[in-house]
């Protein structure tokens, strides 16, 4: 006899991974249908961001020679603002998921897990599609340009950061849709929130540590390596330098447990809090 | 055989009034605990139900009916999982679906066929299993021409339909259903109270909200009442259906006692109504097929020179089954101021089983005015022993059987689709309306 008491989250998790495919597939229909340009969108998106920053720091404000990167601006910015655009589309998506999937939570019961996660999901689809097209990008400045791109066998340790972002996300992801369903407020507050992390995070311009207070803040965080990361292995043929990345590793696993926990812990009230 | 649903002193607490949903409220809540002041949003809790109890076996029917806030639906999402129970275990034995709202997954800018695999995928089947109940779903849906069209487009029936085949498909040991049959039309109605009786006969425990008191009746072994949170009653599901309308009319009696200025300066009131047997003896259950006495006391406070008294009888569903009206027999009654009584004699109360309600009215035919008027108060019983007649439960005999013609043994063993073609161009248009060509 099963009762209603909680059994193992991970085999109840998997037993509906159908679902959570079935809600990142609906959330990619719904997305793209109606729009003319479709998946390009992903692309696009990234990609007008990547040409508005190159415009301002190479032509407006004429910074980008003085930034110490080793690789084209453009190269540096796209490899930035791909997995941030992730990154801020699955929390973003997340922070509503509850909220706006609340038909589902208030009439069927399944994990809900699965909604922050299938926003998750799709904005995975969608750096997947965006990220696809660095290929050309490497290419057109490798045969233009005097810089060179060499395939490394650091290559391969993409996915290992692709997996801490989303772990760290997830985290990050339940605990603010849960926080959503309470008070309404995070969801206007992330927004701005978002933009302030970005520019506390290596997207369109690099940062060290010099010591000084701003420069320990942006290295505490953990989005800081793992961007970084991305270029070490696709551009630089380095792995992660040590510490930080290990550091970030550490913080995405412990987010998404108490992210996980906490969210476990609270999501028989959501039904009655929404 | 073990329970497949099983509540044991179920109890489930709300909170009365807003809870915050800004962080300023938040804030204002916290400077006031700071302050001391006393928050002006109590946090007052009430039992939306309390110590429920009930088991339903496998291939068992268990109606639940109550008037609205009873705590119909509270008990539905608790055993559906989506709310948790503050007090009392609740067990369930293998898969469940809930028909609470099946378009809840549904998504207007997906297609119906989209929606099909999206609503299965959410009451937890996997993709093999959709794929493979599909064409059965599409069919009974009866939606084919549109299952590649938005949802937006369909009506709120065909979306309803939609939702319901893909549910009706799923295969449970338990299926919780909540008033969602209320939409679709006569015929999807029926087409799916057929199947929950196919489901229950294969051996699911069925859980059935509703108002809709005959198709309860119809698909239900046992009804559960359930009234401010408690139950009330467990029963047979006619008894069921007596006891909820009995108070049911009864609070609609007092309401109207109050709210009905009429009462206040008529010259009559109506005592009561009591049902006799043949015998004398007073009855609150009668057969169809006995004599019946329907006596009414009532009391005047000014004589009437011509007095119609008038009954009516409503069935449970809220049909209004028959009137008798004095007058109508072209009779009136010379009546003093003072108490009195009158009958009408029935030779038998030819309706089918279920619960009646009565009225009585007084009128002074010569001022046409209203003397008195009772609400639907006055309940009989009907038992046609589990016959099921209908409506009516009509006195009729049967002849004895007459062969026509005799059939010769011979044209049997001939294969049946030989002999449709043999009938010829009748049946052959009678199955060009029914089959669908197929594509």
């Amino acid at each position: 006899m099963s009762t209603l008491s909680a059994k193992n989250p991970f085999s109840e998790l998997f037993s509906y991974r159908q679902l959570l495919v079935s809600l990142v597939w609906r959330d990619l229909r719904v997305r793209y249908k109606q729009s003319l340009l479709g998946m390009a969108w992903a692309v696009l998106l990234p990609m007008s961001m990547m040409l508005i920053f190159t415009f301002v720091f190479t032509r407006a404000v004429k910074v980008a020679d003085g930034l110490d990167i080793s690789m084209p601006y453009p190269l540096f910015a796209y490899t930035g603002l791909v997995p941030w655009t992730f990154f801020s589309a699955s929390l973003i998506g997340s922070v509503n998921s509850l909220v706006a999937n609340r038909n589902l939570v208030t009439k069927v019961y399944f994990p809900r897990e699965v909604f922050p996660l299938s926003s998750i999901g799709s904005a995975f689809a969608d750096f997947c599609i965006a990220g696809s097209v660095l290929v050309g990008l490497v290419a057109y400045f490798h045969f233009t340009t005097s810089w060179t791109f060499e395939l490394t066998p650091a290559i391969a340790f993409v996915p290992v950061i692709v997996a801490v972002q989303i772990i760290f996300a997830a985290g990050l992801g339940m605990l603010l849709s849960m926080a959503n369903l309470f008070y309404r407020d995070v969801r206007q507050l992330l927004g701005v929130g978002m933009q302030l992390w970005m520019f506390l995070t290596c997207v369109v311009y690099p940062i060290h540590n010099d010591g000084s207070w701003w420069g320990v803040i942006a290295m505490c965080n953990p989005m800081t390596p793992i961007i970084k990361g991305y270029r070490q292995c696709l551009l630089e043929g380095t792995l992660p330098s040590g510490g930080a990345f290990l550091a970030a590793c550490a913080t995405a696993l412990a987010v998404f447990a108490l992210g996980w926990w906490s969210f476990r812990k609270m999501s028989y009230k959501f039904a009655e809090c929404i | 055989m073990a329970a497949s649903v099983s509540f044991q002193g179920v109890g489930k607490r709300f909170r009365r009034g807003a809870v915050h949903e800004s962080l300023r409220d938040l804030l204002a809540l916290a400077a006031r605990r700071i302050t001391g002041r006393k928050s002006r949003t109590s946090r007052q809790t009430f039992w939306a139900l309390r110590n429920l109890d009930f088991e339903v076996a496998p291939g068992e029917a268990l109606g639940i009916i109550g008037p609205n806030g009873a705590g119909k639906s509270t008990a539905l999402k608790l055993l559906a999982r989506i709310l948790r129970p503050d007090e009392g275990s609740i067990q369930v034995k293998g898969r469940l679906a809930a028909l609470i709202e099946v378009n809840a997954g549904m998504h207007g800018d997906l297609t119906g066929l989209e929606n099909i695999f999206l609503t299965g995928a959410i009451m937890g089947m996997n993709r093999a299993e959709i794929k493979s109940k599909l064409d059965a779903i599409i069919e009974f849906s009866g939606i084919e021409k549109f299952i590649d069209t938005p949802v937006k487009r369909y009506s709120t029936g065909m979306q309803a339909r939609l939702g319901f085949s893909t549910a009706a498909h799923v295969s449970p040991d338990v299926l919780l259903v909540d008033e969602v049959l209320s939409v679709g039309d006569v015929a999807f109605r029926h087409r799916c109270e057929e199947r929950m009786r196919e489901m229950v006969d294969a051996g699911v425990a069925l859980i059935f909200v509703t108002h809709n008191l005959e198709q309860m009746r119809s698909i239900c072994h046992r009804t559960l009442v359930l009234d401010g949170g408690e139950p009330t009653f467990v029963g047979s599901p006619t008894d069921a259906v007596g006891h909820y309308l009995k108070a049911t009319m009864n609070r609609i009696g007092e309401l109207s006692y109050v709210d009905n200025p009429r009462s206040e300066h008529t010259d009559g009131e109506v005592l009561g109504m009591t049902f006799l047997a043949a015998d004398g003896s007073e009855v609150e259950c009668v057969c169809p097929t006995e004599p019946l006495t329907m006596r009414m006391s009532f009391m005047l406070k000014r004589d009437v020179q011509r007095l119609t008294v008038e009954t009516a009888i409503r069935r449970d569903g809220g049909e209004m089954m028959v009137s008798l009206n004095s007058r109508h027999q072209g009779i009136t009654f010379q009546a003093k101021a003072g108490r009195h009584d009158v009958s009408i004699d029935l030779p038998s109360f030819p309706l089918g089983g279920g619960n009646y309600f009565a009225i009585v009215r007084l009128w002074d035919a010569d001022r046409s005015e209203l003397l008195a008027e009772t609400p639907y108060k006055f309940m009989l019983q009907v038992d046609d022993r589990g016959k099921g007649t209908g409506l009516l439960s009509l006195p009729h005999e049967w002849s004895a059987l007459k062969t026509v013609e005799p059939v010769v043994q011979a044209v049997r063993t001939a294969h049946p689709t030989e002999v449709i073609a043999d009938t010829g161009v009748a049946a052959h248009d009678v199955n060009k309306g029914l089959v669908q060509p197929s594509p």
